[in-house]
């Protein structure tokens, strides 16, 4: 996405890019110190974890289960940022999506074609997410509401909704029966699972296992992700959508542009004639609508259930906004960023139980990494301005500016 | 019903002492996250810090036995905690919505993994007791009926915590550190210009922050709670950040956002032990609910301090 | 100074026996110690505990040493010791120590027994290090002087075969395992421990006595059992407050818990492990007289501690010197009895006459087996019917080697629902073996996905039994059971197995809460007086609604007139805000708290600095509040467990539904020592009636 514009400048993005990499090995240097007073060999406990997360089938279907509501929460915190609006209401808005979506599809029985099922179901989310997106977004437009503490108090309201609705109208009638009393709703009907890889490649023809194929290596582990049975589910294809129809969304059309240059600019852009408050209640009806999209696929490809509300948000909200930025708020930068972190995350569970270590100890881990890459983000910075005063041109090009977001509420 | 047995003073009584010693931890987070975004600076990580606090505070007293040396020890981490944010979020200038997570992160578990190779266990202390304020021998001001039964039975921290707002106001607006960080936040390159070391003022403004955050945290473990365990906070770091939208950068307006988010979380425990017929997660709604609610009534408009989550480069522009 | 001479005369006198014997040197056949014992003529009081029925012995053979050390022109030698705390712990290590000490001075100084050791090793991987290290190093004989070193000793001593490996608290001398180079020893705690008891409730005016023990096991609960026992053999009516500071090293914890039974009335003090320094300390401050256990603790203190039960290894050591030097490497168990001089009881001087003729007669009958204390300790164990009794004594089973994995939505010490079963697998681990019996668990799995995850890769790996212990792993696990039909997984709280969904590899378990919630709601109505009670639960269902529902039903159901306030937080991790409910339950007017949930260790704190009864759930929450923890509805995986285990090796790999119940032992009542006898009589009752069906729980619709 770089356009060279000097030779030299190509090894200079090449090292901005190599960069983060460093910064998570630092981090890593001082989680091994951290494990070796646990008296744990860090060699082999970061080896445990990037085999983990990428070297075999297991851990690579897990990292991409994983990055899928990274992906999408991920997307929607771009948005905002982007619109100059700070969302840290995703989790909230997981929740009341994958709510109105298991409703939506429990009450359907098994009436409707799978096809509508779903799409009805994902459109529920969205549309709920969305709502809960627009809240915040609204106050702050119309009453002056700082969105950081509207959304943080709205995360609270949201699990509250969902625990009264799990344990009373929405309660899977099965445990009432029983008496056990778990606050979950029925399983969704199987129709309205989302396919899984597995039965994609099947419909496709794709029956044969790896070693059939004669296929070994991590050739026979990726093919292993894509055909044999795993949790892996088609909401993969549709966040990598997504991603694409918001980087279309925010670069190639009108509504975007006005998104991002009130982001950027909310007096410039008021003096230039657009509606900033109306941009900014949009910005965070989108973010929220793509929350509560990655509840309604988390809830359609993975649990088939709703459970309790934290348990289905788990956190996402928060590792989203870390994924969106690791992928420098792009839509197609996020791609990639949800996958890493995402096998950061999956590959530190792994480590843990691989070596038995407090799974706290991860948590650690992943802070320091979290601290140190956003840290490097300065020398980046500072090289592209040196650039541009080389340059001597005075306008921002596009990459700079990028990176040079900064958040203005 | 025995509930006929309590009338409507013992109920009020109640919550409102019930909302003071609650506003605690809250009131020293958030008047420290103002400080912090007073200056520029957006701290998401308050509530790593106050685990740290909490940690260090708890384990102090429980080996030492000396509470003034836990308040000091939970001060002290939490300055580091404070400071390590300071090198990333004001040198390096990172992303201060996400360092702030990253910090979070660290916090939690770097203190949950001190809880788990140290103590191991849930333990108890003896920590900060709730005291009865007097005056004098002849005048006992806890003894007032009311008044007393709802300010003068609180612990040490609490006072501390109240007696931190008027303290910060003073320092913030009389005081010309307070000047310098406000000015920071407001005008970085007017400051510069006149001499103020926009770095330096932002680090001890964080710094300050963290040191409170991190008596926040013993604010709980050794006063409130008298325990530690993993994540004991539960995210009350992130509401002590909302506390400073609420309050507008204010420390009476601070004040005045902790004691309603705490008097209406006491207000909803009442609600529910006076078995009045409300579903409990709608009664536990209730204080952010109100919160929201409150903040959206059309007199108060934020002045958010224009150089929030700006990085600072002298030269720029 | 003490009474020393009373110790040497008891050991004169065991040399005199010894001599009169005749025959042998040091490995007098506890018979004829009986037999000749002096102080015969005073049989006649314990007559009640006479007809105590018989409790079977040990399976495994004791061997009974006599404590005169012997080793006298012995060839050059070299001991190392490992040992958990240190050589000055005035407790376990040190007693050890001080006997190798002595035996060294008494063999010819350094030159002929050389003494190594390491202290402080309380990680048993570093521990299994110094013991290879040693063993490598060519030291003769290696004591691993704790339980925990057993495993990996019996790793380490095949690889030295002419190497003598020694281990206590134990009776396994791996024999089964093939293992020739290993000693076991233990002591025999309860005994002088029951002496203590006997001299506390002579000694004590109050009536209320206060024992402060580290962690409800082991050596300390053999103690303390025996202690508990003595005290009510001697005076029924005495009152023993035990508290448990969960540590062994907690000093100041142990003041506390010290401070705390001088306020609750108690004016004879005693405990155990290391950390009673701390409690010694406070006995001395307010002059409270203390019995020492383990090692002689009157350095601290020479005024207040008035007797002691001191352990004495000489005669174990010099037996085990004796041995290796004889070509025999291992592969006897020794115990330390008072009968066998390895347990020395110690009096001070100026104690009341009667009541230490009253400790010296129980010494004395124990010696002779007129007094057994074991069974005691097991006829007065609290446990309610006695025909539920022996259920609860729970039978293990023979298992083959499993290896069992558990996904938590918490942590391993959240005093509640995941600690609970964790306790309960830890306690099978530590019957059947590290070896036979691994564990691998993950804990805050709040994130499904991620549960999901360890979940199969648990499988993947080869693990026999894979526990999702929460109920929102179900839709997860249901997916990957039917990959691995060879493994068994269990899920809970739920009663759907899958079975439905054509899984048949899955074991569903519940709690009924509500049994354990109704005993308490019973017991709770005897403790308040304002006729108030408060609950502070998390969120109204699942496990938290049952417990809930059964105790306000047990509340109802005995004292309708009293009001129950029930509150929720909302949440199941807001220890802060659990707090603030418990004080907001006693500012309207509770005298007796409830709730369960991780969360509740703020409220417990809150109750405990309040001085208001708690009634806990799920795992054992004294630590957060020792004083104040009057009645547990204790979660016991064990059973549960053990079924689960042995079907899976049947070949039955799931479709059960387990419920913990009263019944089947899978919820324990525990009540408090503190309580009014009519409460927990009551409780019982409740227990029994419940257990029999005579009382059917009916939950009354909340909100």
């Amino acid at each position: 996405m770089h356009k060279n514009r000097f030779d030299s400048v190509f090894f200079q993005r090449l090292y901005d890019a190599l960069l983060p990499f460093a910064a998570v090995l630092a981090a890593f240097l001082i989680g091994a110190v951290l494990l070796l007073l646990q008296g744990v060999n860090p060699l082999e406990a970061y080896r445990e974890l990037f085999i983990g997360a990428f070297g075999n089938k297991n851990g690579l279907s897990d990292t991409l289960v994983k990055a899928i509501p990274l992906m999408l929460v991920g997307l929607g915190i771009a948005i905002a940022f982007r619109g100059g609006v700070i969302n840290i209401g995703a989790e909230g808005q997981i929740i009341v999506g994958s709510l109105l979506t298991t409703f939506l599809v429990v009450q359907m029985g098994e009436n409707l074609p799978a096809f509508w099922g779903i799409v009805i179901g994902m459109i529920g989310g969205a549309f709920m997410g969305g709502v809960w997106g627009a809240i915040p977004g609204f106050l702050k437009a119309r009453l002056g509401v700082n969105e950081i503490l509207s959304t943080i108090m709205m995360n609270q309201i949201a699990i509250q909704i969902g625990f009264y609705l799990l344990r009373g109208p929405m309660i899977d009638p099965a445990e009432l029966a029983a008496g056990t009393n778990i606050p979950h709703s029925a399983r969704l009907a199987r129709l309205y699972d989302l396919p899984r890889f597995t039965d994609l490649a099947q419909s496709l023809g794709l029956t044969k296992s790896a070693e059939e194929l004669g296929l070994s290596g991590f050739t026979a582990e990726l093919y292993g992700v894509l055909v044999e049975p795993s949790r892996l589910h088609s909401g993969l294809l549709l966040a990598i959508l997504a991603a694409i129809l918001v980087y279309i969304l925010l670069w190639r059309t009108t509504i975007g542009y006005r998104i991002r240059s009130v982001g950027l600019n909310p007096h410039a852009s008021r003096y230039a004639g657009m509606m900033v408050e109306r941009t900014m209640v949009l910005s965070m009806t989108l973010s929220g609508m793509f929350a509560g999209l990655a509840g309604a696929v988390e809830i359609l490809g993975l649990h088939h259930r709703m459970f309790e509300p934290t348990a289905v948000s788990a956190g996402y909200g928060f590792s989203g906004i870390v994924a969106a930025l690791f992928g420098k708020l792009h839509p197609l930068g996020i791609i990639p960023s949800s996958i890493l972190f995402g096998g950061l995350l999956v590959g530190g569970d792994k480590m843990q139980r691989a070596m038995q270590i407090p799974q706290v100890l991860i948590t650690a881990i992943l802070g320091l990494v979290v601290l140190f890459v956003v840290s490097t983000d300065y020398f980046v910075r500072k090289r592209a301005n040196r650039r541009v005063s080389a340059d001597t041109s005075t306008a921002h090009t596009e990459d700079d500016a990028q990176l040079n977001v900064e958040v203005q509420a | 019903m025995n509930n006929g047995d309590l009338t409507t003073l013992t109920i009020v009584v109640g919550i409102l002492h019930s909302g003071i010693r609650l506003a605690t931890p809250y009131l020293y987070a958030a008047i420290g996250e103002m400080f912090s975004q007073r200056s520029g600076v957006l701290n998401l990580g308050v509530d790593g810090i106050m685990l740290m606090g909490a940690f260090f505070g708890f384990f102090t007293v429980f080996k030492t036995g000396s509470l003034l040396l836990g308040v000091l020890a939970a001060a002290l981490i939490g300055g580091l905690m404070g400071l390590i944010l300071c090198v990333v979020s004001i040198t390096y200038q990172a992303e201060q919505g996400i360092s702030g997570i990253g910090l979070f992160m660290f916090g939690l578990g770097a203190s949950s993994l001190l809880f788990k190779t140290m103590l191991g266990t849930v333990e108890g202390i003896q920590g900060f007791s709730e005291l009865n304020f007097c005056l004098t021998d002849s005048f006992c001001l806890a003894e007032v009926p009311v008044i007393g039964d709802i300010f003068f039975h609180h612990s040490l921290m609490t006072y501390g915590a109240f007696a931190l707002v008027p303290l910060a106001w003073w320092v913030l607006n009389k005081t010309t550190w307070g000047l310098k960080v406000r000015s920071v936040g407001q005008n970085p390159e007017a400051a510069d210009s006149l001499g103020v070391n926009v770095i330096q003022v932002r680090y001890t403004a964080v710094t300050l922050g963290g040191v409170l955050a991190g008596i926040a945290g013993a604010s709980l473990s050794i006063s409130l709670l008298g325990i530690f365990q993993e994540n004991l906070t539960n995210g009350m770091g992130f509401i002590a950040v909302a506390l400073v939208y609420f309050g507008s950068w204010k420390p009476l307006g601070v004040l005045a956002g902790a004691l309603l988010f705490s008097t209406v979380n006491a207000l909803q425990l009442w609600v529910q032990v006076l078995n009045l017929n409300i579903p409990s997660d709608v009664a536990v709604m209730l204080p952010y609910l109100l919160t929201i609610i409150a903040l959206a009534l059309p007199f108060r408009r934020a002045l958010q301090p224009a150089m929030l989550t700006k990085p600072f480069t002298r030269g720029e522009n | 100074m003490k009474n020393r001479w009373f110790l040497l005369s008891l050991l004169l006198i065991f040399g005199l026996v010894l001599a009169s014997c005749g025959d042998s040197g040091s490995e007098t056949p506890q018979t004829d110690t009986e037999e000749t014992t002096p102080a015969d003529t005073t049989e006649t009081e314990p007559a009640e505990e006479a007809v105590v029925e018989e409790v079977e012995e040990e399976e495994t053979a004791v061997e009974d040493i006599a404590a005169e050390a012997d080793v006298t022109g012995i060839a050059q030698i070299r001991i190392a010791v490992v040992m958990p705390s240190t050589v000055t712990d005035l407790a376990w290590s040190q007693a050890v120590y001080d006997s190798l000490l002595r035996l060294q001075a008494e063999a010819g100084g350094p030159d002929v027994m050389e003494i190594a050791y390491t202290e402080n090793m309380f990680n048993v991987t570093d521990a299994a290090a110094a013991m290879r290290d040693y063993a490598a190093d060519g030291f003769n004989i290696v004591l691993a002087h704790g339980t925990q070193y057993g495993t990996s000793m019996f790793e380490i001593a095949p690889d030295f075969p002419e190497t003598t490996f020694a281990w206590g608290t134990a009776v396994d001398t791996g024999a089964e395992q093939g293992l020739t180079n290993v000693f076991a020893y233990e002591a025999r705690a309860e005994e002088g421990g029951y002496v203590n008891g006997v001299l506390a409730a002579n000694l004590s005016t109050s009536g209320v006595i206060g024992v402060v023990g580290p962690v409800e096991a082991g050596d300390a609960k053999l103690y303390i059992d025996g202690f508990v026992a003595g005290a009510m053999a001697a005076n029924p009516d005495i009152q023993v407050n035990v508290s448990y500071t969960g540590s062994f090293g907690d000093t100041a914890l142990a003041a506390e818990a010290a401070n705390t039974q001088i306020a609750a009335g108690a004016d004879v003090l005693t405990g155990s492990a290391q950390q009673v320094v701390g409690a010694i300390g406070v006995a001395a401050e307010q002059g409270v007289p203390w019995l020492g256990t383990q090692s002689d603790q009157s350095p601290i203190a020479p005024d207040v501690v008035v007797a002691s039960q001191l352990y004495n290894w000489d005669g174990v050591l010099s037996d085990i010197i004796r041995k290796h030097q004889a070509g025999e490497y291992g592969g006897t168990a020794y115990a330390l009895t008072l009968g066998n001089s390895g347990l020395v009881m110690d009096y001070a001087d100026g104690l009341d006459g009667e009541a230490v003729a009253a400790a010296m007669v129980a010494a004395n009958d124990i010696i002779a087996g007129a007094i057994d204390v074991n069974a005691i300790i097991a006829g007065e164990a609290p446990a309610a019917a006695d025909a539920g009794d022996e259920e609860m004594m729970i039978e293990y089973p023979e298992i083959e080697p499993v290896r069992i994995a558990l996904v938590m939505p918490s942590t391993t010490t959240d005093l509640a629902w995941s600690q609970s079963i964790y306790d309960s697998l830890v306690i099978l681990q530590n019957h059947y073996g590290e070896e036979n019996f691994e564990i691998a668990y993950t804990e805050n799995m709040f994130n499904v996905t991620d549960a999901a995850a360890a979940i199969r890769d648990y499988a993947a790996d080869g693990y026999d039994l894979v526990i999702a212990h929460g109920a929102q792993y179900g839709t997860s696990l249901f997916e990957l059971a039917p990959d691995f039909p060879e493994t068994s997984f269990a899920w809970g709280t739920t009663t759907n197995t899958g079975a439905d969904e054509g899984v048949t590899n899955v074991f569903a378990y519940e709690p009924r809460a509500e049994q354990g919630g109704y005993v308490s709601g019973v017991v709770a109505t005897y403790l308040t007086e304002s006729g108030i009670i408060g609950l502070v639960g998390p969120v109204d269902a699942g496990d938290a609604k049952l417990h809930v529902d059964g105790f306000l039903a047990g509340v109802r159901d005995t004292n309708p007139d009293i009001q129950v306030n029930v509150s929720f937080t909302g949440s199941f991790g807001d220890t802060a805000l659990a707090a603030e409910a418990a004080n907001t339950q006693i500012a309207a007017g509770a005298d007796v708290l409830t709730g369960s949930s991780q969360q509740v260790v703020g409220a417990i704190g809150v109750a405990s600095e309040n001085g208001v009864p708690w009634l806990g759930i799920q795992a054992d929450q004294s630590p957060a509040g020792a004083d104040v923890v009057v009645v547990t509805v204790l979660y016991d995986w064990v059973p549960t467990l053990l079924e689960m285990i042995t079907a899976n090796q049947a070949g039955e790999y799931g479709g059960r539904v387990l419920q913990l119940t009263l019944e089947n032992g899978g919820q324990t009542m525990i009540y408090a020592d503190s309580l009014p006898a009519e409460a927990v009589e009551a409780g019982m009752a409740a227990e029994q009636a419940i257990i029999d069906g005579a009382i059917e729980i009916v939950a009354e619709p909340r909100n």
